[in-house]
C-alpha cells in the first residue's frame, strides 16, 4: 500500500542530520551544562529518530534509542547531572545509531548486521541502563494505546448472543471533540449495534442546560466476533472521564451484578433498560435483582425516585469503580502519624470548643460544632484506614494447629468463623501472642486424648475454633475447643489452697471458673492436677487488659470450654464521657454508660449499692477510691456503666457530658494503679484521667448477698 | 466529501508515512511542521482531526493544542496527541489543555488508521 | 404541509458542538408560543451528540409547556444520527399528532 522506499530515503536523511545536531549539542553541553535548550534539542533527536524508527518497523533502532532517551529524560527532569562520563556515552550512542542508519543507506538490512555492532549495542543499552536504575519510567507499563488495561476478565467473542453496552460519557466530552455517534460508527465497522436506548434523564432543565456539556447517557446491544477488549478499545480516549461497562454475551450472574452496580442508576431501573435491549432475559435479570427488590416495598417507585436524583455532573470514572485498581498501599507509619494528628486536631478542637462556649458569640459556637462533627467524622474515616479483617491472623493458625497437633499426637482441626471481622491494626497486632497461648493451651489440655474421646464417645478428631463478632463498639474473639472442660471444684480447691478465696465466700461457678485468670493462681504444679489449664492463663489476662481488653471464660464439663476476648475495635481515641469529682475530672469510655441518675439524698451514706428499678445497683464513690477530701457538692450523680454483662454505678459530683478524646498511655510509674488505664488533655489543658471500667468492675460484688458479706458497713432498711 | 486531518509533525519522515497512511484510507491530509505552521494552515478550512507531536521545534504540541483551544472555528475539534512513554509529565499538561487521544511512538501505520477511525471515519 | 394548528419550527444547517451555544437560545425562542409544534430539520446537513440532547431538550421544554413538539420531516444525516443515537422514536411522528 505504502512505498516504503520512497520514504526510507527521507528517513535516513532526516536522522542523520538529527545525529549531527545531537552531537553538536553534546559538545556544546559540556560547555553548558545547565541549557535546557540545548538539553532538550538532544532528546528531541533520540525521541524523533525512535519515533520515525517504528514507522518502518527498525525495533533494533527503536530499542536502543528508547533507553538513550529514557536517560535523556531523567537528565531533562533535572534528575540526573550531565557529566562529562554521561555525554562522552551519550556520544558513543549517537555514533553507533550513525552507524545503523549507515547500513540502512548502504541497503543493507538490520536483521544480519556484523556481530560487532550487535555486540557494541548491547554493551551500550547496558552503560545507559545503569542510570536508569530506580528509574520509575522503566517500571511503567503498556502505552496508552494499550486498550485492555482495564478489561478486569479475559473474555472472549462468542458466536451466540450479542454484548450489551452501557456508557454514561462524562461532561467535558463534546468539548474534547469526542462524538459519541463516532464512536458508534467505529463499531459498527467490526460488528452491528442492534438497538441503541439514550439516557436523557440527566438533561438539566432549559435554563441550567449547558449545550457544550454531554449529558446523554447509551444503552447499546452490540453483536461482534470481536473480544472485549477491542469493543472496550473504542472508548479509549474518553474512558478517563466516562463510564463504559461491557457485559459478554451470556455472561454470569455474577457479571450482570455487577454490571448493574456499577451504573450510577438505580439497578432495578438499569436491569429494565438491559432487558429492552433484549441482553438479559427477565428471569435471568430476576434472579439477579431477587436479594435487593424483597428489601425494597416498591421496587418500580424506588427506582423512579432515584433516577430523578441521579447526579448530572457526571459519572463516576470507571476506574474508581473497580475495586481492584482502587487499592493502594500505604506505610503504616503514615498512618500513624496521620491518627496521631486527628488526635491532636481533636484536643484542640475541643479547646475551641470550650473558649467558645465561654465566650456567648452564638455564631462562633455554631462554627465550632459544625468544625467538631467534621472533625469527628474525619476521625471516624481515618480510623477505617488501620482497619484490617482479623481473617488473616486466624489463618495462621492452621498452621499452627496442624503442628502443634503431631507435636500432641492428637488428631484436631480448626474451625475458623468471622474471619471477615474487621479491627484495628495495633490491636491485630498485639493480639497474636495472647491468641497462640489459648489456642496452644486448648489443644494441649482442653482436648482429651484420643483413648478417652474414644472411651466417652466424642469424635475423634477434636476441634479447636477461632470466631469474632462485632458487639457494642468492640470485637468478640472466642477461642473454644470441644474437650473435656474444666472442673469447677478442683479450681476453687486450688484458689482456697493458693489463698485468692476465703472459706466463707460464696462464687459462682462462673466466677470460679475465671479464678484461673488469677495471678498467683497458676504455677507449673498445678498442671496436672488441673487438666494444666491455667498455665500462663494470668499473662494472658494481662496483655489482654493493657490492650483495654478483657478476657471470661466459660466451661461445660464434658463438653468443652470457651475462652472469650473483649477488645476495643481501636486503641488510639474513645468517645468518652466526662465527669468530674472534686477539681479532678476523670473520662468513661461512651460505650460503657448506660444512664445517669441523681444519687438519692441523705440516707445511703455508708451504704454501697442502692436499688435501682428493683434491681440491686452496687456503686463505687469515686470520692473514695481517689481520697478526695474536699466536701461533697449537695447533690451527687451516679454514672452507671456496663461491661460484660455487669452492671454497677460510679458516684461522682458532676456530670460533664460527652467527650471524644485521645488516650495517652500512662507512663511505667502509674503502671500499679488500677482503675486507671491512661490519661488525656482537655482542651483547656488540664489533664483528665480514663478510668478503666472493666478493672473497677473487678472489685464489686455482684448479688445481694456478697454485698452483705463483702461490706458488713452496709445495712438494708 | 473526504473528511480533512491536520498533522502536525517535525519529522518528515512520520508525516510522510502517516499522510500516506491517511490518505490511502480516504482522508485529506494537511501537512505542518510545528506549532505555528499548523496554526497558519487553520485559515478557515474545515479540519475534522488534528494529530500533532508533542515535541517540536518553534511551537510545541501542548502550546498548539492550547492556542487552538482559543480558536473558536477549531476549538472542538478532536486532537490525537503522539507522545512517548518518557513524556509522562507532559503528558499531564496536555491531559489539563483537554488532550485525551493519545498515541504512543513509536506505532505502526495501521495502528494510527485505528485510533484515527474511533474519532471519524472517511 | 403541517396539519391544522400545528406550527412548524424549521432549523437549518450544522446542528453541531460548535453551533450548539447560539442553537440553544434560538431552538427555545422558536417554542415560544406554546402548543403543538413540527420540527423540520430538512435542511440540516450536519448533526452531532450535541445536537441531538438540544432536540432532546426542546422536546422536554415542549412538553413542560403543555405543548408537543412532533418531528416532522428530517436529513439522511439527521435521519442516521437519530437512529444511531437511539432517539429514532424519541419524537412522536405528525401521523401520530393527527391520530
Amino acid at each position: 500500500m505504502i512505498d516504503m522506499g520512497e520514504v526510507l530515503q527521507t528517513f535516513i536523511a532526516e536522522s542523520q542530520e538529527l545525529l549531527q545536531q545531537m552531537e553538536q549539542a553534546l559538545l556544546d553541553i559540556e560547555q553548558n551544562p545547565d541549557d535546557p535548550d540545548t538539553l532538550n534539542a538532544i532528546f528531541r533527536a533520540a525521541h524523533t529518530i525512535k519515533g520515525s524508527a517504528g514507522l518502518f518497523g527498525f525495533d533494533l533502532i527503536v530499542a536502543f534509542t528508547h533507553v538513550a532517551e529514557s536517560v535523556l529524560d531523567r537528565a531533562r527532569s533535572g534528575e540526573l547531572p550531565i557529566d562529562g562520563t554521561l555525554s562522552a556515552l551519550l556520544l558513543e550512542a549517537g555514533d553507533h545509531l550513525a552507524g545503523l542508519i549507515a547500513q540502512l543507506d548502504a541497503g543493507a538490512s538490520l536483521e544480519a548486521l556484523p556481530p560487532g555492532i550487535i555486540t557494541r549495542g548491547e554493551a551500550l543499552i547496558g552503560r545507559m541502563g545503569q542510570y536508569l536504575e530506580a528509574s520509575p519510567s522503566e517500571a511503567r507499563g503498556e502505552p496508552a494505546t494499550s486498550a485492555s488495561a482495564t478489561a478486569s476478565e479475559a473474555d472472549t467473542g462468542r458466536d451466540e448472543g450479542h454484548w450489551h453496552l452501557s456508557l454514561r460519557f462524562g461532561p467535558d466530552t463534546l468539548r474534547n471533540g469526542m462524538d459519541p455517534l463516532a464512536f458508534f460508527r467505529y463499531l459498527n465497522t467490526f460488528g452491528r449495534i442492534l438497538q441503541v436506548e439514550a439516557l436523557t434523564e440527566r438533561l438539566p432543565s432549559a435554563a441550567e442546560m449547558d449545550p457544550e456539556t454531554c449529558y446523554l447517557g447509551f444503552e447499546l446491544a452490540f453483536v461482534s466476533d470481536a473480544d472485549k477488549a477491542t469493543i472496550e478499545g473504542a472508548f479509549e480516549f474518553v474512558r478517563e472521564d466516562s463510564l463504559v461497562q461491557v457485559l459478554s454475551p451470556a455472561a454470569s450472574p455474577d457479571a450482570l451484578r455487577a454490571h448493574l452496580d456499577a451504573l450510577p442508576e438505580d439497578p432495578a431501573d438499569a436491569g429494565e433498560r438491559l432487558l429492552r435491549c433484549a441482553s438479559v432475559s427477565r428471569a435471568e435479570l430476576d434472579a439477579v435483582l431477587a436479594p435487593v427488590t424483597a428489601m425494597t416495598e416498591a421496587p418500580a417507585v424506588v427506582a423512579q425516585t432515584t433516577l430523578m436524583k441521579a447526579p448530572v455532573d457526571g459519572p463516576v470514572p470507571a476506574a474508581k469503580l473497580r475495586g481492584d485498581n482502587s487499592l493502594i498501599r500505604v506505610d503504616a507509619g503514615k498512618l500513624d502519624q496521620l491518627i496521631n494528628l486527628i488526635g491532636e486536631l481533636i484536643i484542640a478542637g475541643a479547646g475551641a470548643r470550650m473558649i467558645a462556649q465561654n465566650s456567648g458569640l452564638g455564631a462562633m459556637v455554631e462554627a465550632t460544632e459544625v468544625l467538631s462533627r467534621l472533625v469527628e467524622e474525619v476521625r471516624d474515616s481515618a480510623l477505617t484506614l488501620r482497619m484490617v479483617q482479623i481473617g488473616g491472623t486466624f489463618n495462621r493458625f492452621q498452621r499452627v494447629v496442624r503442628d502443634v497437633a503431631r507435636e500432641l499426637g492428637k488428631d484436631i482441626s480448626l474451625q475458623i468463623s468471622g474471619g471477615d471481622t474487621e479491627l484495628d491494626k495495633t490491636v491485630v497486632e498485639k493480639i497474636g501472642d495472647p491468641l497462640t497461648h489459648l489456642v496452644r493451651n486448648a489443644m494441649d489440655h482442653g482436648i482429651e486424648p484420643l483413648e478417652v474421646r474414644r472411651a466417652v464417645g466424642k469424635p475423634l478428631q477434636g476441634r479447636v475454633s477461632l470466631n469474632a463478632y462485632h458487639e457494642a463498639g468492640g470485637i468478640v474473639i472466642e477461642v473454644s475447643d470441644d474437650g473435656g472442660g474444666l472442673d469447677p471444684q478442683k479450681i476453687l480447691a486450688k484458689a482456697m489452697q493458693r489463698g485468692l478465696v476465703t472459706d466463707g465466700q460464696t462464687l459462682a461457678e462462673k466466677d470460679i471458673l475465671n479464678l484461673i485468670f488469677e495471678p498467683g493462681f497458676s504455677t507449673a504444679e498445678t498442671v496436672s492436677n488441673l487438666s494444666g489449664r491455667g498455665v500462663g492463663m494470668d499473662v494472658v489476662k494481662r496483655n489482654i487488659t493493657s490492650l483495654r481488653g478483657t478476657v471470661e471464660l466459660d466451661s461445660t464439663p464434658g463438653v468443652g470450654t470457651c475462652v472469650r476476648i473483649r477488645l476495643p475495635l481501636t486503641l488510639a481515641i474513645i468517645d468518652g464521657f466526662l465527669i468530674g469529682v472534686g477539681q479532678a475530672s476523670y473520662v468513661v469510655p461512651l460505650d460503657m454508660v448506660e444512664e445517669c441518675i441523681e444519687l438519692p439524698p441523705g440516707h445511703l451514706d455508708g451504704r454501697d449499692y442502692l436499688e435501682l428499678r428493683g434491681d440491686v445497683l452496687p456503686f463505687i464513690r469515686l470520692r473514695q477510691l481517689f481520697d478526695e477530701a474536699s466536701t461533697p457538692p449537695r447533690r451527687e450523680n451516679v454514672v452507671v456503666v456496663r461491661y460484660a454483662g455487669t452492671r454497677a454505678g460510679l458516684v461522682v459530683d458532676q456530670l460533664l457530658g460527652e467527650f471524644q478524646t485521645v488516650i495517652k498511655p500512662l507512663g511505667k510509674v502509674f503502671h500499679q494503679v488500677s482503675g486507671l488505664s491512661g490519661f488525656t488533655i482537655l482542651g483547656s489543658g488540664d489533664v483528665a484521667l480514663i478510668l478503666d471500667i472493666p478493672g473497677l468492675l473487678g472489685h464489686i460484688p455482684r448479688t445481694p448477698n456478697d454485698l452483705r458479706q463483702a461490706s458488713p458497713v452496709a445495712t438494708l432498711t | 466529501m473526504s473528511k480533512t486531518i491536520l498533522i502536525v509533525d517535525d519529522s518528515a519522515s512520520i508525516r510522510q508515512v502517516v499522510g500516506i497512511s491517511l490518505k490511502s484510507a480516504g482522508y485529506s491530509v494537511v501537512e505542518a511542521v510545528d506549532g505555528k505552521d499548523a496554526l497558519s494552515k487553520l485559515d478557515g478550512r474545515k479540519v475534522h482531526l488534528m494529530i500533532s507531536d508533542v515535541n517540536m521545534p518553534n511551537m510545541d504540541g501542548i502550546s498548539f493544542l492550547k492556542a487552538v483551544k482559543q480558536l473558536p472555528a477549531y476549538k472542538f475539534t478532536p486532537v490525537i496527541m503522539l507522545t512517548t512513554e518518557a513524556g509522562e509529565a507532559r503528558k499531564q499538561e496536555g491531559q489539563a489543555a483537554g488532550a485525551r487521544a493519545w498515541i504512543v511512538k513509536p506505532f505502526q501505520p495501521a495502528q494510527m488508521l485505528n485510533a484515527v477511525s474511533k474519532l471519524i471515519l472517511p | 404541509m403541517p396539519a391544522e394548528g400545528i406550527r412548524s419550527i424549521r432549523l437549518e444547517g450544522a446542528m453541531t458542538i460548535y453551533s450548539a451555544a447560539e442553537a440553544k437560545p434560538s431552538l427555545l425562542d422558536q417554542l415560544n408560543p406554546p402548543g403543538q409544534l413540527a420540527l423540520d430539520l430538512s435542511a440540516v446537513d450536519e448533526i452531532d451528540c450535541a445536537g441531538l440532547q438540544l432536540l432532546a431538550l426542546a422536546r422536554e421544554e415542549a412538553r413542560r409547556a403543555g405543548g408537543e413538539l412532533y418531528l416532522a420531516e428530517c436529513s439522511e444525516a439527521v435521519h442516521e444520527a437519530l437512529a444511531l443515537g437511539g432517539l429514532a422514536s424519541f419524537f412522536a411522528t405528525e401521523q401520530e399528532a393527527g391520530e
